[in-house]
């Protein structure tokens, strides 16, 4: 099966002013694919840029330059009410936080349908509740959860809401910023689990923003891997982590400490110093394919020295 | 070895408008001089309010310590007056907290607030301690101790300031150093580098220290111990090998299975169903029971005692008891275990800690 681009990010950047003359260049020029029913995950330290980039995509803030394409349709272009809509109903966002991201004067039925409602999926208010009902269903709640506030459930429970509320208007593909940070570890199982399950049944894409690397490496297909506002590398889930090259890679992956105290014992942490490129003057830094789907960023210099080590 | 701190059967409660939470349940554990402790458990399941309860940090009312002793150089310290308390509190046993935003004050300087502890309890001179101050960011690993004392905490990152309230801890020389989830505001990168400085500040000062945290990537990193803290209880206590190579209760295997591991990709991950109890009206018999696959009938009427296991490892499982049916572990579980018998043939069983 051929694989068919779904989104396409080309050079996005991402600058807010902070000051007279002073700007914070959150993304930097980063460019990816993603592919239909693919989970692409997004991984870095806070203020690497990574949920800018998530926030960017679904167009919670105005792109300073580039383009995100959808479905061959730009995101950022001036369009109608009526395109935006469509658009607006096809990208659907999780976030990390679920004790921030729901209204807690809302009832549970009337944030799941509020997508419903807005884009016109329900004809009747039997309907409505009908599907309100499904999608608790689906997300492993039930019916008598409908007429209650967000304070009365975990956090667990809340991302489920969160997740029922995106899936409502049957998106095609959904931005998770962090889903699963806030929760506990036996509860971080439970939504990925159905998050996977959810992407088997619907053939949803997902971008999947975390900075918990062993999930991210079990839920994703692919990784990119951010620094400073920049892509730094992006290849196969299990390539990342077999042959990681950019030296940042390296050392955010030496970093993580693994629930197995025979390799914590000999782990060692390697160190990444940005100045150890030692790039000259007016060396121009791209994103390039080491192996078949493998890209770094790098310096042409650079680039021949992975090429000989990596090939 | 040498005991530092013993903690016997503790009860702690708060009384609500809505009745009493029973946020801890009868925790007993002991901690050796210069060793690492870890507490596990999800949240709710009691290891910070029993933390706070070894430095007495809980408001009364609404909490109370119902039942239990928690002895430190043969005090109780559940029955020592506040005055008493100031003594040991910061002086012997200090805490180090989750946000280094909040722990530390932000209209004092750096400097003042590590003086505070000095001037409070060691008696020194405003000039020995600005000495000791730096002296402290040195050990810390902070640069330019001279002129970072005169500095607020805005303008430290997130992973400096975390030094600072390591620094701000140790001022005294603690005896015991309890760390309520030290690392898990900050990233990756920066959290190794203070669990780095945290092994190594030990080493130095040989004091002993638990460490709170749900992350066992982190436990398994710096604890010679592990207890597994579950609805107020501690349902197992064994050596960092013991706990994550051969473990013996349910929740433990649960909480080690549902990690993804680094090989199987396809299988779904395993995952406790349920939710924690309410500690309102905690379950008759085993709490752990409505999560728990391998429950018995005797799981929903009777509590289990602690089985012992070995000399250091003990569970509280009627799986334990000699008269329950053999359960196969998760697969994932099953393996570890499997790894444990072959490196501890290796190695003739031996242990760290």
């Amino acid at each position: 099966m051929a694989k068919q681009k779904l989104l396409e990010v080309r050079n996005l950047k991402q600058y807010f002013k902070t000051g007279k003359d002073q700007v914070v260049k959150a993304v930097d020029g980063i460019s990816f694919d993603i592919y239909k029913g693919e989970t692409l995950g997004l991984v870095g330290e806070s203020g690497c840029g990574k949920s800018t980039t998530g926030r960017t995509i679904i167009r919670l803030y105005e792109a300073t330059e580039g383009e995100v394409l959808f479905n061959g349709v730009n995101v950022h272009a001036k369009k109608s009410k009526k395109e935006l809509k469509e658009l607006n109903r096809k990208m659907q966002m999780i976030f990390q936080d679920p004790y921030a991201s729901l209204n807690p004067r809302m009832t549970v039925a009337d944030i799941i349908a509020e997508g419903i409602d807005i884009h016109g999926l329900a004809k009747t208010k039997e309907e409505r509740m009908q599907r309100v009902y499904e999608l608790l269903e689906i997300v492993g709640l039930n019916k008598e959860h409908a007429n209650r506030y967000p304070h009365e459930f975990s956090g667990g429970q809340r991302q489920r809401i969160g997740i029922a509320r995106a899936l409502a208007v049957e998106p095609e593909f959904i931005i998770a910023d962090e889903p699963i940070s806030a929760l506990d570890v036996s509860i971080q199982a439970q939504v990925v689990n159905l998050m996977k399950k959810l992407q088997r049944e619907k053939g949803l894409t997902y971008l999947f923003i975390a900075h918990d690397l062993s999930m991210v490496k079990y839920i994703s297909d692919r990784i990119g891997v951010m620094y400073f506002g920049k892509l730094v590398e992006l290849a196969d889930a299990e390539e990342l982590y077999r042959n990681p090259i950019h030296p940042y890679t390296k050392a955010l992956l030496s970093a993580i400490p693994l629930p197995d105290p025979e390799t914590e014992r000999v782990r060692k942490r390697i160190v990444y110093d940005p100045s150890q490129h030692n790039y000259k003057e007016g060396e121009e830094l791209s994103f390039r394919e080491i192996t078949p789907g493998h890209f770094v960023l790098c310096s042409e210099a650079e680039y021949k020295q992975y090429k000989a080590m990596y090939t | 070895m040498e005991k530092v701190l013993e903690v016997k059967d503790l009860h702690i409660s708060f009384d609500i408008h809505a009745g009493e939470v029973q946020a801890v349940r009868g925790v007993s554990f002991d901690l050796y001089k210069g060793e690492t402790l870890a507490i596990v458990g999800e949240s709710g399941c009691g290891k910070s309010v029993t933390s706070k309860a070894l430095m007495r940090l809980l408001p009364t009312p609404p909490s109370r310590i119902k039942q239990g002793e928690i002895l430190f150089e043969g005090k109780d310290l559940t029955k020592l007056s506040e005055k008493e308390m100031q003594e040991i509190r910061g002086a012997k046993i200090s805490m180090i907290f989750q946000d280094p935003m909040t722990s530390l004050n932000p209209t004092m300087t750096i400097g003042n607030q590590i003086m505070e502890v000095l001037l409070k309890h060691q008696k020194l001179s405003k000039n020995e301690a600005r000495n000791r101050a730096i002296e402290l960011l040195q050990l810390v690993g902070i640069k330019n101790p001279e002129l970072r004392i005169k500095q607020y905490p805005h303008q430290f990152s997130g992973g400096m300031r975390q030094r600072v309230v390591i620094a701000m801890a140790l001022a005294c020389n603690p005896k015991v150093l309890i760390a309520d989830e030290p690392t898990t505001a900050l990233d990756v990168t920066i959290q190794a580098q203070i669990l780095e400085l945290m092994k190594d500040i030990q080493k130095k000062m040989g004091m002993s220290i638990i460490f709170i945290t749900h992350d066992l990537g982190v436990v398994a990193n710096v604890a010679d111990r592990v207890a597994v803290m579950y609805a107020g209880k501690v349902v197992e206590i064994g050596t960092v090998d013991e706990i994550f190579y051969n473990p013996k209760h349910p929740y433990t295997w649960g909480l080690l299975a549902s990690m993804p591991s680094l090989d199987h990709k396809d299988e779904e991950l395993y995952s406790i169903p349920g939710t924690p109890p309410d500690l309102l009206n905690p379950p008759k018999g085993d709490a752990f029971a409505p999560r728990n696959p391998y429950a018995m009938k005797i799981d929903y009427e009777l509590e289990p005692p602690m089985f012992k296991v070995s000399d250091t490892h003990y569970a509280a499982t009627w799986l334990l008891h000699e008269n329950a049916p053999k359960v196969e572990p998760p697969k994932v579980v099953q393996e570890r275990m499997r790894q444990f018998a072959l490196s501890s043939g290796k190695k003739g069983g031996e242990f760290r800690g």
